[in-house]
């Protein structure tokens, strides 16, 4: 009996599973086991494992739901639906224009469905409002490396290329917990002592440091950039730089070296709250790592916690400054890379369904562009629409007299993920249509006039593109329950009704040919790939990373890039670009009524909203409800005892969680996970406030003020309901 | 319209601060609206001042202090050219080459010079107020020029003293002993760093000055250098403050080489000469301008109400408030806080102040902090002899003073609250816990119940998981695996469900599937679990361990 080889449905790791059927009469479809690949290397965590759970839930959505003139949503049939959703879009841009009809993305797409999307909103819809939630994950990280690099590709070197570094330093990483399986590659750096990893938390992460095998820099929160600069000054001032790396190959050197020169140890530890000794280990400990000291190697890596910020782009930008000081990029064994979040949040950047954006990492005003990407479409490049705005910016449009009326959301669950989610909601209410696909039930389904049931991850073909730019099957193993169709599916039915009747295929192979032939001779290049090919190279246990060019009749297939930059990068003079960059701090700072920081973040057990993984028993017993952590000097001080319920308010709302007690936490800041809705969702207290560059909400770090919560037995707290909470915590 | 002419005199730190700060602000389509030139007395390129003594120390290379130099073409820098006089009648600043600068507002960024010690052999250099006309082997330490002299000098010096204990001071100290230079630090004060420290701290400090082999004679004052047949520096005369006879053994101290960094005096003498209020400084209100509305000064030449610290921070904070005033005044995009996202309650008070333009100084930029390998001094706020009320004292009442003292190792941490907030504190060999501080302080974040903890780096990351001493010493909700949330009583359990070896149990619990971190503890608990059964049966608390057996042994094995 064979599986099914595919990779695991959450995070941008993508770990290798086998699906393998089960009995007849067997809880769930499928049984999940670990494969071997040079990324998770045969490990899975919890989620992986349990994730056939998902396939089965009680909840799964298998009809279509219509809100009733009741105010209800009720089971309808897919042809009512479809119409209803075709003949409202077309009512509304009827009246309204073209523009009022904008679409929501989600980086858990997969690159044949966020091609679909992005060439459904140009081509039938015709409005220029797309954007996705990669927004709030990758969009500064994007921004800054396409400005040093000429190019995003997160990893643009394989993981397993930091499995022999000397040296990592992360930055707003946690993936001891987000990606498990992921920290393997750390051994060799943690055994030469040269992890160092930068967090206001004591994370999993953070403890990989831990008696010698590193150092964690735990700064106040929101300032990463005031550590990079740090660092930055020391390799310079103590001439650590690759002097012949930087005359050759970079650009802008000087403006840095400058610029950091106002950045020495004392300076920033006044502002990031690390002892000046440990910035200059720190920046020891990567110097001696790199090539130019004799060095087997370091890495500069970035996550959200660095990202999500007002000065995101400006962050990486420091962070590639440095790794371009010590020579890191483009060298084998060395470099600078962002820690892709979302499982397809790589691919879901490079095929058009970000705001400014066409297949192929093409940009959506460059003619040249928009004159391939119409041809392979079809149409005239006159009629693409232009560039819309980003997510956050989008989603304030949302129901304003100006702004978008209709709004059709995939793969994603924004009234949860949304920073100052309580005012999207508002956002959403006020649309004259929702509509939204997902698998099962959402708080954003919840709001929608329409809701379509869609195939998952073991039911569905497709390819994703992961941390390392290495494109992956997902393979079916399973057929989807009655009912449910895939969203290549739904596009195709939409596009037909609005009179497109071409150019939708349902065929998730024949859509990444289309994909394959768009993306030619753009950034990202799929053009020498198709299913096929991609089944052959995972077969022999690799993948292949993009770029990929088709390569002529006759001659032998592109190898792949599994290694970017080695010969120079895709700037316009050939050299990386360093700018200048400078630290101003977060958008919402202390201040006397709101003194301690909130920064928030995921646990291992669940992925995003929640919507999955909260329905996995396992997954919800080990994590059941949202949670606050607070260090035993602030708890001491509020009165609040482990277990029981914290107030935290910030300028846009509260929320009320568990305290969990601990000393991982600094005193002057709690941290709360965000996959939860209602009363202990901790967007409702993030800020929408955004990168300039990259428009990134600043989801990471806002001012709170924190209180015991007040007890009102069987009461509503402070006027408002509790239904969220379990009853086992009520104090 | 024609734009707006603005002069600055002075390229230093602030000054240069102030003109990338004012041309960031004033930058976009209407940019034009304002031009900036330059006077700078010295040729250099602005440089890191507060990095000279880490030149000094050998710990950073000359060349990476340069700031960066603004390219603009609103922007003229005329470098090694000062300026000779103002004529504020008619708005116009005379350059020493001969050169005329009409200007609408004018920014004295004059800095201030190294103060030389009135001690006769140093008279010439007073006559002629030159550098060069100091005797060879006498150095201030205020300048790019001083800090290569100085490092030129210690080449060949075998012995030298720094006269002046304050941060400048022990700095270059430590630098000079890092050099391998045998170095006494003189001072005049009652203690090493008065102005900051009491007694209690400063003996901390001379602990640790004790430990990087450093002498200090405090209390005692240079009387003259000593200077041997070819004028160069033989050694320095001193004698007791209280007036005391010397004892003639301790009168001389042989060096080859001294520093002075006793203090400095603000460069006023272009304000004076132009009729502005000079008093240390060129006096200035909270809106950073002279009595003449085009002028205005910052910096250590500057004399604000609540006085000058010589403290970079305040400098680049006025340097900060002056270009958003004067960008306010320009009506130019981007003057109100550009940086200040739209509702945010934090930015819009910060940007109503700003465009206020007599926004009062940023709080937090009164930190003192030695920055030396091997000394850690760190004072800020209230502090040292002020804190039971000193001249700048307001309300002393209610506020709290508590203090760590351990003489032995040369810590000593205080700590001043008042109003559930740090309102200063001093903390000499703790970097850690001075850290803290410098955060709780400059931030205002709430103090613990007990403000003693304040005293103490508090407790950090205990029991991760990774740091476990031994599976078996665990409790049994401990987590094992994290990557699959396996507890050691899942294993426990698990083993008397039948599973007997490492496969098996990572088989039924899924423990070490993941990152597989944990497979030495499970390994360890599998094989402590085997030993145990062959001569009792283990329970599954640590408390039921077979007696003799040696906790965590198969964890090293």
């Amino acid at each position: 009996m064979t599986g099914t080889g595919t990779h695991c449905p959450y995070c941008a790791l993508q770990c290798a599973m086998t699906l393998t059927p089960t009995a007849p009469g067997a809880p769930l479809p499928v049984a999940v086991a670990p494969r071997e690949f040079p990324t998770n290397r045969g490990g899975l965590c919890q989620k992986g494992w349990t994730s056939a759970e998902v396939l089965r839930t009680p909840d799964r959505l298998t009809t279509p739901l219509v809100r009733g003139a009741d105010g209800v949503l009720h089971p309808a049939g897919w042809d009512e639906a479809l119409d209803l959703v075709a003949a409202r879009l077309r009512a509304v841009q009827q009246e309204h224009g073209r523009e009022a009809v904008a679409v929501f993305g989600g980086g858990g797409l997969t690159n044949e469905k966020a091609y679909a999307l992005g060439k459904f909103a140009r081509v039938v819809l015709r409005t220029p409002f797309i954007d996705y939630n990669g927004r709030f994950c990758m969009a500064s990280a994007a921004a800054a490396a396409n400005r040093a690099f000429g190019v995003d590709r997160g990893l643009p070197f394989p993981l397993a290329d930091v499995g022999d570094a000397q040296a990592v330093l992360l930055l707003g990483s946690n993936l001891a917990e987000t990606m498990p399986p992921s920290s393997q590659h750390l051994a060799a750096a943690r055994a030469a002592g040269g992890v160092v990893v930068v967090d206001p938390r004591h994370s999993a992460t953070a403890a990989l440091a831990d008696d010698g095998a590193g150092l964690h820099l735990q700064a106040v929160p929101g300032t990463d950039l005031a550590v990079l600069l740090a660092l930055t000054h020391v390799v310079w001032a103590e001439g650590l730089v690759d002097t012949a790396y930087l005359a050759a190959r970079t650009s802008g050197a000087d403006e840095v070296r400058r610029s950091v020169a106002a950045w020495w140890p004392e300076r920033a530890e006044r502002v990031c709250g690390v002892p000046a000794e440990d910035l200059r280990r720190a920046a020891h400990l990567l110097a001696a790592a790199a090539p130019v000291h004799g060095g087997t190697g370091a890495y500069v890596l970035t996550g959200r916690g660095a990202e999500q910020s007002t000065q995101g782009t400006a962050t990486v930008t420091a962070a590639i400054n440095l790794a371009l000081s010590l020579g890191l990029p483009g060298r084998v064994g060395s470099g600078y890379g962002a820690i892709t979040g979302q499982g397809n949040g790589q691919g879901g950047r490079e095929h058009g369904q970000k705001s400014d954006q066409l297949p192929g990492y093409r940009r959506l005003d460059d003619p040249a562009a928009r004159a391939h990407v119409a041809r392979v479409w079809g149409v005239d490049p006159d009629d693409l629409p232009g560039p819309g705005v980003p997510a956050v910016e989008l989603l304030r449009r949302c129901g304003t007299p100006t702004g978008p009326r209709a709004l059709l959301v995939h793969g994603c669950n924004l009234v949860v993920s949304a920073p100052d989610n309580q005012a999207v909601r508002e956002r959403l209410a006020a649309l004259d249509l929702l509509v939204v696909c997902d698998l099962v039930p959402s708080e954003t389904t919840e709001l929608a006039d329409v809701v379509l049931p869609v195939t998952q991850w073991a039911e569905e073909e497709g390819t994703m593109t992961s941390l390392e730019g290495r494109v992956l099957r997902r393979r079916r193993a399973t057929a989807a329950p009655t009912g449910v169709r895939s969203e290549l599916e739904v596009l195709h039915d939409l596009a037909a009704r609005l009179g497109v009747t071409r150019g939708f295929p349902t065929d998730p192979a024949a859509v990444f040919d289309e994909l394959a032939r768009a993306s030619a001779g753009g950034v990202a290049d799929y053009s020498g790939l198709s299913h096929a090919r991609l089944d052959a190279a995972e077969a022999a246990g690799e993948g292949l990373f993009w770029p990929v060019p088709a390569t002529p009749d006759g001659e032998p297939d592109h190898p792949g890039t599994p290694r970017l930059f080695a010969d120079g990068f895709p700037t316009p003079d050939g050299r990386a670009r360093m700018v200048p960059v400078e630290h101003r701090g977060p958008s919402d700072d202390l201040r006397p009524d709101a003194p301690v920081y909130l920064v928030t973040g995921r646990v291992l057990q669940h992925y995003q909203s929640g919507a999955q993984t909260r329905r996995v028993p396992a997954l919800a017993a080990a994590q059941p409800e949202p949670f606050a952590e607070v260090h035993p000097l602030l708890a001491d001080r509020l009165g609040v005892a482990d277990g029981e319920l914290l107030e935290v308010t910030s300028a846009r709302g509260a929320a009320v969680a568990v305290a969990h007690v601990t000393t991982t936490a600094r005193p002057d800041t709690v941290f709360m996970p965000f996959h939860w809705s209602g009363e202990g969702s901790a967007n409702r207290l993030t800020t929408d406030a955004t990168d300039p560059v990259s428009g990134m909400p600043e989801f990471k770090v806002c001012a709170v003020q924190v209180r015991a919560a007040p007890v009102v037995p069987d009461g509503p707290v402070r006027g408002r309901p509790v239904p969220v909470l379990p009853e086992e915590v009520t104090p | 319209m024609s734009p707006t002419k603005v002069v600055v005199v002075g390229n230093g730190m602030v000054g240069s601060r102030f003109v990338e700060d004012l041309l960031d602000r004033t930058a976009g389509p209407r940019g034009a609206g304002v031009t900036v030139t330059v006077l700078g007395a010295e040729e250099h390129e602005p440089y890191n001042r507060v990095l000279l003594s880490d030149v000094v120390a050998g710990k950073v290379e000359l060349a990476s202090i340069t700031l960066p130099a603004p390219r603009d073409d609103r922007l003229v820098v005329r470098r090694g050219v000062g300026a000779a006089r103002i004529d504020r009648a008619a708005r116009v600043v005379h350059a020493e080459d001969g050169s005329a600068h009409r200007y609408d507002a004018l920014v004295l960024a004059t800095g201030a010079r190294a103060r030389v010690p009135d001690l006769p052999g140093l008279a010439a250099r007073r006559a002629h107020a030159r550098d060069d006309a100091l005797p060879a082997g006498v150095h201030a330490l205020r300048t790019l020029d001083d800090a290569r002299e100085i490092v030129a000098a210690t080449l060949n010096a075998r012995r030298a003293v720094v006269l002046g204990g304050g941060v400048l001071g022990l700095e270059a100290a430590c630098g000079l002993a890092r050099r391998g230079v045998e170095v006494t630090v003189v001072h005049g004060g009652p203690h090493l760093m008065e102005r900051q420290l009491d007694g209690a701290a400063a003996s901390a400090v001379g602990h640790g000055l004790d430990r990087l082999g450093i002498a200090h004679r405090v209390a005692t004052f240079a009387d003259d250098v000593l200077l041997d047949h070819d004028g160069r520096l033989a050694g320095l005369r001193v004698r007791p403050a209280d007036g005391s006879r010397p004892d003639p053994a301790d009168a001389v101290l042989l060096a080859d080489l001294l520093v002075m960094t006793a203090g400095t005096v603000a460069e006023t003498g272009l304000a004076a000469a132009a009729g502005l209020e000079v008093r240390r400084g060129v006096v200035v209100g909270e809106d950073l301008t002279t009595a003449d509305p085009a002028v205005h000064a910052i910096g250590d030449c500057a004399e604000p109400p609540e006085g000058g610290t010589g403290l970079i921070a305040q400098g680049w904070d006025q340097a900060r408030r002056l270009a958003v005033m004067l960008a306010a005044r320009l009506r130019m995009p981007g003057a109100e806080g550009a940086s200040a996202p739209a509702g945010s309650v934090a930015a819009t008070v910060r940007a109503g102040a700003d465009t206020a333009g007599t926004a009062p100084p940023t709080g937090g930029t009164d930190l003192v902090r030695v920055k030396a390998h091997g000394l850690d001094v760190v004072a800020m706020g209230v502090c040292g002899p002020d804190r039971t009320g000193g001249p700048a004292d307001r309300g002393a009442v209610g506020r709290r003073a508590l203090s760590l003292a351990d003489p032995r190792t040369g810590r000593h941490v205080e700590v001043v609250v008042a109003d559930g907030v740090v309102v200063g504190a001093t903390c000499v060999g703790d970097p850690r816990t001075a850290a803290d501080l410098t955060t709780a302080y400059t931030r205002r974040t709430p103090v613990p119940a007990d403000p003693a903890h304040l005293l103490l780096s508090p407790v950090r990351g205990a029991a991760a998981p990774a740091a476990e001493p031994s599976p078996t010493l665990m409790p049994d909700r401990a987590t094992v695996c994290r990557c699959n949330g396996v507890t050691k009583g899942d294993l426990v359990a698990c083993w008397h469900d039948g599973a007997r070896d490492v496969e098996e149990v990572a088989r039924r619990t899924r423990a070490t599937t993941g990152c597989g971190g944990c497979t030495d503890a499970v390994c360890g608990l599998v094989d402590w679990l085997a030993r145990s059964t062959e001569s009792d049966r283990p329970r599954e608390t640590p408390a039921a361990l077979p007696a003799g057996e040696p906790a965590g042994s198969p964890i090293s094995a």
